[in-house]
């Protein structure tokens, strides 16, 4: 019930914000900025590029808040998009990696007992979370190192050791499973 | 390459994720435009993915970085001081002007157009100008902002089609710095376009009166700044 109040908040925020309402822009901020910026910072791992990805990202709502849809899902999963694509364009256009090979069994520990395990099966993804532990360990790795660090295909078979083709075929593959795992 | 079914399911995802680049990216970017189906994926997969976002822990950001959004969406208003962005302002055309300097032939020029009458009641001021490149006979595009109303139009006259994939992006370029506004991607093949200006954009025109035009990805900058060569700038003149 309460995600259902936050989520037509946030609906009737973003049509106001499309008709230039900056009060209502502020007030968007004032209740998503803390987690698009979480994203940022946890993509980058840098503050400096966390905070220009995170005003890049609101500069693209101020703009584009009248494209928002319902069937673009959630509001707040659109916004938490538009994060991640900004903060990843940024990441790749001055070419910041994050963390070093040995850094990565750290990395990998980090997202399998992180947020996955506890949370989000809390948080109405269950669906999601049981479809990604339905996955061979290599697939999830692979994903999830993907989204929540950004590296792609390249970086990843760097900081796993293994051949780029055998890295994309977990990718793929995985995310089919994924894909026939939530429509059963 | 044929957009089927299996492409679809097995592309949508890797787009959203991120793992989906260069020519692979570009060419579903472009599925996305022509199909329906393919975007309803892809919107499928950012609100499955996006929930992998929503289980980290949120992070205040500084107020700094909220002053700074203010400034750059509307920098006559903003009083606090912001922070230097790497591309703000003044600084982001000097790639564009190098590139203008090799690219000999590009010649900016600016061309009056016909005064309209005047109103003596109402004070006013119109700005005017033309974007126009030195091997074109006629100006690519003409420009005009009259201050009673809220638009400001323009006429594409000779401008050509940019390349596949791309489109023209125009910005006014603010005074002291501030970073560029966009005003959305522009057309080559309309009569005349309408652009409505908010006040605060027209404010930040009329004071700088410069316009500069960026080669962007198709639909314009994905991040609200200029990412591609600043093709033309030009100044516009009071009538």
């Amino acid at each position: 019930m309460q995600d259902e109040i936050r989520q037509s908040e946030l609906i009737s925020l973003l049509g106001a914000v499309a008709q230039q309402d900056r009060q209502a822009f502020h007030r968007l901020y004032q209740q998503v900025a803390g987690r698009m910026f979480g994203l940022c910072r946890k993509l980058t791992g840098q503050q400096e590029l966390a905070e220009e990805a995170l005003q890049d990202a609101f500069i693209r709502i101020w703009h584009h808040a009248g494209e928002y849809h319902s069937e673009r899902g959630a509001p707040l999963s659109w916004m938490m998009t538009i994060a991640r694509n900004r903060t990843l364009d940024l990441m790749r256009s001055r070419k910041v990696h994050q963390g070093a090979s040995n850094e990565v069994i750290d990395i990998m520990e980090d997202e399998r007992a992180g947020p996955l395990d506890a949370t989000l099966h809390q948080d109405g993804s269950a669906a999601l979370a049981m479809c990604l532990d339905e996955l061979s360990q290599n697939q999830r790795d692979s994903v999830l190192l993907s989204y929540y660090r950004g590296f792609t295909h390249e970086e990843l078979a760097e900081f796993l050791g293994t051949p780029i083709g055998t890295i994309k075929s977990w990718i793929r593959r995985g995310l089919i499973a994924v894909r026939r795992c939530l429509e059963r | 390459m044929k957009i089927t079914q299996e492409r679809i399911e097995s592309l949508a995802p890797e787009y959203v994720l991120g793992t989906l680049q260069g020519h692979a990216r570009r060419r579903f970017q472009q599925w996305m435009m022509d199909s329906a189906e393919v975007r309803r994926e892809v919107w499928f997969w950012e609100e499955k993915l996006s929930q992998l976002a929503l289980v980290i822990p949120a992070e205040q950001p500084p107020a700094s970085v909220w002053e700074a959004i203010e400034t750059r969406l509307w920098p006559s208003r903003a009083t606090a001081p912001v922070k230097a962005r790497p591309k703000a302002g003044f600084s982001w055309l000097l790639p564009g002007w190098s590139l203008m300097a090799t690219a000999a032939a590009l010649v900016l020029a600016v061309l009056l157009m016909q005064q309209p009458a005047p109103e003596p009641e109402a004070p006013w001021s119109a700005l005017t100008g033309a974007i126009v490149q030195a091997d074109v006979d006629q100006p690519l595009w003409l420009v005009s902002e009259d201050s009673r109303s809220q638009f400001l139009h323009l006429r594409p006259v000779a401008a050509a089609q940019p390349e596949a994939d791309k489109d023209y992006e125009l910005w006014v370029v603010p005074e002291d710095d501030a970073a560029p506004i966009s005003l959305g991607v522009i057309p080559v093949s309309r009569d005349r376009y309408q652009i409505t200006l908010t006040p605060e954009v027209r404010e930040a025109l009329e004071r700088s009166r410069t316009l500069a035009i960026s080669l962007e990805p198709q639909g314009g900058s994905p991040s609200g700044a200029p990412t591609g060569p600043i093709l033309h700038v030009t100044t516009l003149y009071e009538l």
